[in-house]
């Protein structure tokens, strides 16, 4: 449900709820009609109240959105019931009516108690709501090679990290592959020095001849395997050739769009000679040309963070790709925040509510990194001994914080320990325009605790 | 203590019935599925693929050599099919006939103010489906339980009797199911066109025919139905038309399966298709649209979950009627609905996560990274939450068993064993539901030494799961036996050597799953997965080869005394409402994870989704739309329950005139 709309099943409980205390009101006013002893008008009087209250609070619900149902959902009407059914349960014993209440109405909350503790339990786990990926990322202006490769690493783990949980992106890379030297637990064969084992693999004996042999066609794909001028010219490397000119970029791009064409020993099918790797440039996946180079860029460069010497792709230009923002939600795109949007927007767009709490922001209750009180810490932070910043008020301690998030680190006192040092991205600086960062920099600086 | 005499073994002769019924039913499963189970996924596919080869490779030539006649280009178009493959494992090709799938915009999509349009949508589909599972589900009940009752009419009149009315009285409920169920199918399609026009034309293009051909099957299943209602009292002659009449339920249920198929064609299609090209353009062969290759594991594991869906339906029905019983002759009629509806719910649960193996299995074949998806990455949670619910369900029938057994006189020899059962059932279920990692704070990271417990971490992985689940399955397995043996005596002479072997037979199959699951942490992923079958064949050997010992040790046994019916206590009675309602949330997560997998895309990889909701939901939202449509659906039968019995004759609340005794225990 969108959050501008009533939940539909809190809603949904509250109408049964309704029904109940009609039910239960006719159920008692019935009992008191059969017997002389007990008051019609009393207890008529009593659970018609309560049947009344119980269609106030369901009307109430009715007309609220989804944020506010849930804490009056469990702190009015969940409490009406309650009494209500201890009221019925006095009415049972009192008179000598009825032992318990009919079997109908025991099965109902045993069947309720059991689904909302199913939903319950559900609402505890991690959550995370996947949007659909651009059908291509955009460009945005001129870019390095620093932001090309983290544009692939974007597309293959994705911009949102939720803790606990798996990174993917578009290219739903880590679902198979590892990344980390030494990880070879995955389903597929660990990515770690790939784009040099890229280039002296293709010499190899075995490419040569498996599963097809250099310059024939892999059925599946129709790529010739070995021959990087016969790849889809979109997809082709400026100036590629035959076999023996194939780098390991070509080898890398083969086997994005050719699984097939070699399968590394131990991770295929049919006798390893089958790849259960989709094809990236075809759906689901369906990478553009600028989204497979930056694959690339990031495979040739993620070893060795801030070197990209080795990385043979080039960079893109804006006439390349789409240089709109694409449809649909952006956040597989590379983060760039120009300062037009409003400040919420911003905030939330390099995903600071993840791991602060930052008063005035809608949702901002993250917990991993400090609360973001500035306007009464950041003076204090100054003139702690362990500062070693460069800061003298806090509007530089802010913009120092955002730029270098390491120059000092917060105690979480709570913890009695330093919050984690480098859990904050520290590339902000490629994300934000200086229009940006001034006007983030003055919200900051002004936030403080409420009360 | 008694011998047996000679109208118990007439009894036996009566209760073969019901032991070797679902005996000689599950091996005719098992046979239909074990090829799949255990076979290359594409090797069912291998004698289709050979006449359809044949088939296009024909059309193809002719296409060829009329262009060579210098009729100019060939006018067909031919195109590769997304998923069937020729016998060199190149793409099949076929004649182009329909248009590419649409790029679908704003204007293919609808909506309300007050919900998203999935959400409608998921709602009206769900209804609909838990509806036509009941509907399915209770067709196979009466087909089985008039059949016990025809062919225990000459050796027990008075039982016979009580099946063929506990038959009829399921129908009755049914009946007016059945038309709930078409009303709620009538919503799903209006809901269907009018918020997702553009995706109902597509589908609507290529299911064309097989549309038109579910509308008869619907009509010839409701003039089916009808007669075999209507027509109870006027064939039951108790000779030929009985049998003309069982026979229409053999139909009715033949009329019902196809009409599932059909429709399952359909979500089948559009998770994983075939008979298309790449861009969604129809080559011409309906086949194999329809029989795309989920379409089977699909079709068997919906059979199954029916069963156990209705079962737990019926049981819920009778354990309300249960409690709310007038008299005893009444609790006891209704202990014993129970117990035969649980008889058939357990029934079907056991192989039910058989049926789903083997549905991963072909997901798998058909996109690793969608099984991938579904196993370790966005929807990994959920499945987390699958083995919460499954869980429940063991926890459910053991207690049902466990509490049955105490009205059963004899069975205080092996209630001593409950208590260890049950303290198994609680390890193996704190195993199966531990996750691999969970949301920490950094400083929690810190303390653990990383993302997974140095101990408990290992239980998080699939290994130490799918020891865990097959050892619970083995422990319900092992109490039903112990149940179906509660009140007799064993007398064979060999009776020593068949304790041996039962007991040899599970302590082996615990070994066997225990020693694998630890085995396969030394393994890598892709060789460990392979574990799992000879696990399930552990599990399956208790099943088949226990079951098979136990009623072999029968034979000429002294009963302990009779079931005391109507003494089933409150607790079991709970532990039914218990199972229905852990079974209806379950099967609305499984369905939306069949379903959500498809993240972005109406028919994957085919046609993508456009619309506001193409997200795929938090867990927590999609928990509250799950209980919502188990608390909605049950509203619902509640009321068609309700409105069944306004037609129920004054008479029909008499209680019976004996307590049936079920055929377990009828020695």
């Amino acid at each position: 449900m969108l959050p501008e709309q009533s939940d539909v099943l809190w809603t949904f409980l509250a109408i049964t709820f309704s029904v109940f205390a009609l039910y239960v009101f006719i159920n008692v006013v019935l009992h008191c009609r059969e017997r002389e002893d007990v008051s019609t008008t009393f207890w008529g009087g009593v659970f018609g109240a309560f049947l009344v209250v119980m269609f106030i609070e369901t009307s109430t619900m009715m007309g609220m959105i989804q944020s506010e149902q849930l804490s009056f959902f469990f702190s009015k009407m969940v409490l009406t019931v309650f009494i209500l059914l201890l009221a019925w349960g006095v009415f049972f014993k009192s008179a000598g009516i009825e032992a318990q209440s009919p079997p109908i109405i025991r099965a109902f909350f045993w069947w309720t108690t059991i689904s909302v503790l199913l939903a319950g339990y559900t609402n505890w786990l991690p959550q995370q709501r996947s949007d659909p990926p651009p059908k291509a990322a955009a460009i945005v202006g001129e870019i390095t090679m620093e932001e090309y490769a983290e544009m692939g690493r974007v597309i293959i783990f994705g911009a949102k990290q939720v803790a606990g949980q798996k990174a993917i992106g578009k290219g739903q890379c880590p679902l198979c592959h590892t990344f980390e030297a030494g990880n070879n637990i995955g389903r597929c064969p660990n990515l770690f020095g790939i784009a040099e084992r890229g280039g002296t693999r293709v010499k190899e004996e075995r490419y040569m001849n498996e599963p097809v042999k250099v310059g024939e066609a892999e059925p599946a794909t129709g790529v010739i395997k070995g021959s990087p001028q016969d790849i889809q010219e979109e997809y082709r490397r400026a100036g590629a050739g035959g076999h023996d000119g194939m780098i390991g970029e070509d080898y890398i791009r083969e086997s994005m769009m050719c699984p097939t064409c070699y399968v590394v020993k131990g991770f295929g099918g049919a006798g390893d000679l089958k790849s259960p790797m989709p094809v990236i440039n075809k759906p689901p996946i369906s990478l553009s040309p600028i989204e497979v180079n930056a694959v690339i860029a990031y495979l040739q460069s993620f070893e060795n963070p801030g070197d990209f010497s080795n990385v043979t792709v080039p960079l893109p230009s804006q006439d390349d790709g789409p240089t709109e923002e694409a449809s649909g939600d952006d956040e597989e795109q590379p983060l760039f925040v120009t300062g037009s949007e409003p400040i919420e927007e911003m905030i939330n767009k390099l995903g600071c509510p993840l791991c602060h709490t930052i008063p005035g922001i809608e949702g901002a209750v993250g917990e991993l990194g400090p609360p973001l009180h500035e306007k009464t810490n950041a003076p204090n932070r100054i003139k702690d001994p362990r500062y070693k910043g460069k800061a003298t008020n806090t509007k530089e301690y802010v913009r120092e914080s955002i730029l270098d998030p390491s120059a000092y680190v917060v105690m979480n006192e709570a913890e009695n320990e330093l919050f984690p040092d480098g859990l904050m991205p520290a590339n902000f600086k490629n994300m934000l325009s200086v229009e940006a960062i001034d006007k983030i920099v003055d919200f900051i600086s002004e936030t403080e605790a409420k009360g | 203590m008694r011998r047996s005499t000679k109208e118990d073994k007439a009894m036996l002769g009566k209760s073969r019935g019901l032991n070797i019924l679902p005996i000689a039913l599950f091996l005719a499963f098992v046979t239909y599925a074990m090829p799949g189970l255990v076979g290359d996924a594409s090797a069912k596919e291998a004698f289709a693929e050979q006449v359809f080869a044949e088939q296009a490779f024909a059309k193809e030539v002719m296409a060829e050599e009329e262009a060579a006649e210098g009729e100019g280009e060939p006018e067909i178009e031919w195109s590769q099919d997304v998923f069937y493959k020729d016998f060199e494992g190149n793409p099949l090709k076929g004649p182009v006939s329909g248009a590419p799938a649409p790029e679908l915009g704003e204007n293919d999509y609808n909506n309300y103010e007050f919900a998203p349009s999935r959400i409608i949508l998921w709602i009206a589909n769900q209804q609909h489906l838990y509806f036509g599972s009941f509907v399915l589900a209770v067709p196979i009940f009466c087909m089985l339980i008039e059949f016990v009752g025809i062919r225990t009419r000459d050796s027990d009149p008075v039982m016979s009797e009580k099946y063929d009315r506990l038959a009829h009285d399921l129908m009755k409920v049914s009946l007016t199911a059945y038309s709930w169920t078409a009303i709620l199918g009538g919503v799903l399609l209006f809901t269907f066109i009018t918020l997702f026009p553009g995706f109902f034309k597509y589908m609507a293009t290529i299911f064309r025919p097989v549309m038109h051909v579910y509308a008869l099957m619907f009509l010839a299943e409701s003039g089916v139905l009808y007669v075999y209602y209507y027509g109870w009292d006027k064939m039951n002659d108790g000779g030929f038309l009985k049998w003309v009449h069982c026979s229409i339920s053999v139909l009715l249920n033949l009329i019902g399966t196809v009409l599932m198929y059909l429709a399952n064609s359909w979500a089948t299609f559009m998770q994983a298709p075939g008979g298309i090209d790449e861009q969604g353009r129809f080559l011409g062969n309906i086949w194999h649209v329809i029989h795309s290759t989920l379409w089977n594991p699909v079709g068997i594991h919906r059979i199954l979950g029916n069963i156990v869906f209705g079962g737990g339906i019926v049981g819920s029905y009778a354990a309300y009627h249960y409690l709310t019983a007038r008299n005893d002759e009444e609790r006891a009629h209704y202990d014993w609905v129970c117990y035969i509806a649980m008889f058939i719910c357990i029934f079907g649960l056991i192989p039910l996560p058989f049926a789903g193996y083997w549905l991963m299995k072909e997901v798998y074949a058909f996109r690793q990274q969608m099984g991938i998806t579904l196993m370790g990455g966005i929807m990994a949670w959920l499945f987390i939450i699958q083995a919460v619910m499954i869980g429940l369900l063991f926890f459910g029938a053991n207690s049902y068993l466990h509490n049955s057994m105490s009205r059963v006189q004899g069975s205080q020899r092996y209630m001593k064993y409950c208590k260890y059962m049950v303290l198994l059932l609680i390890v193996c279920f704190t195993m199966w539901m531990t996750p691999h990692t969970i949301v920490m704070t950094p400083a929690e990271l810190k303390e653990m030494g990383g993302a997974q417990h140095p101990i408990v971490g290992h239980f998080g992985v699939m290994s130490a799961k799918n020891t865990a689940v097959n050892l619970m399955i083995t422990c319900t397995i092992l109490c039903f036996l112990l149940y179906q043996r509660s009140n007799k005596k064993i007398t064979v002479p060999w009776a020593t050597v068949g304790n041996c072997w039962i007991t040899a037979i599970f302590i082996g199959a615990a070994c066997n799953i225990v020693f694998l699951g630890v085995y396969g942490y030394f393994l890598p992923a892709n060789q460990r997965v392979g574990l799992s079958v000879p696990q399930v064949t552990s599990t399956l050997t208790t099943l088949f080869a226990g079951t098979a010992i136990n009623i072999s040790m029968f034979k000429d046994s002294e009963s302990m005394g009779d079931i005391k019916w109507g003494t089933q206590s409150k607790v079991g009675t709970y532990a039914i409402f218990l199972l229905a309602i852990s079974f209806t949330w379950l099967m609305g997560l499984m369905g939306y994870i069949r379903s959500a997998v498809r993240l972005f895309w109406h028919v994957t990889e085919v046609l993508r989704d456009n619309s506001v909701d193409a997200y795929t939901l938090t867990i927590g939202e999609a928990g509250k739309m799950l209980t919502f449509n188990t608390l909605f659906v049950w509203v619902q039968f509640v009321i068609v329950f309700w409105v069944a019995s306004l037609t129920a004759k004054k008479g029909e609340a008499k209680a019976p005139d004996a307590v049936p005794v079920p055929a377990q225990q009828q020695q």
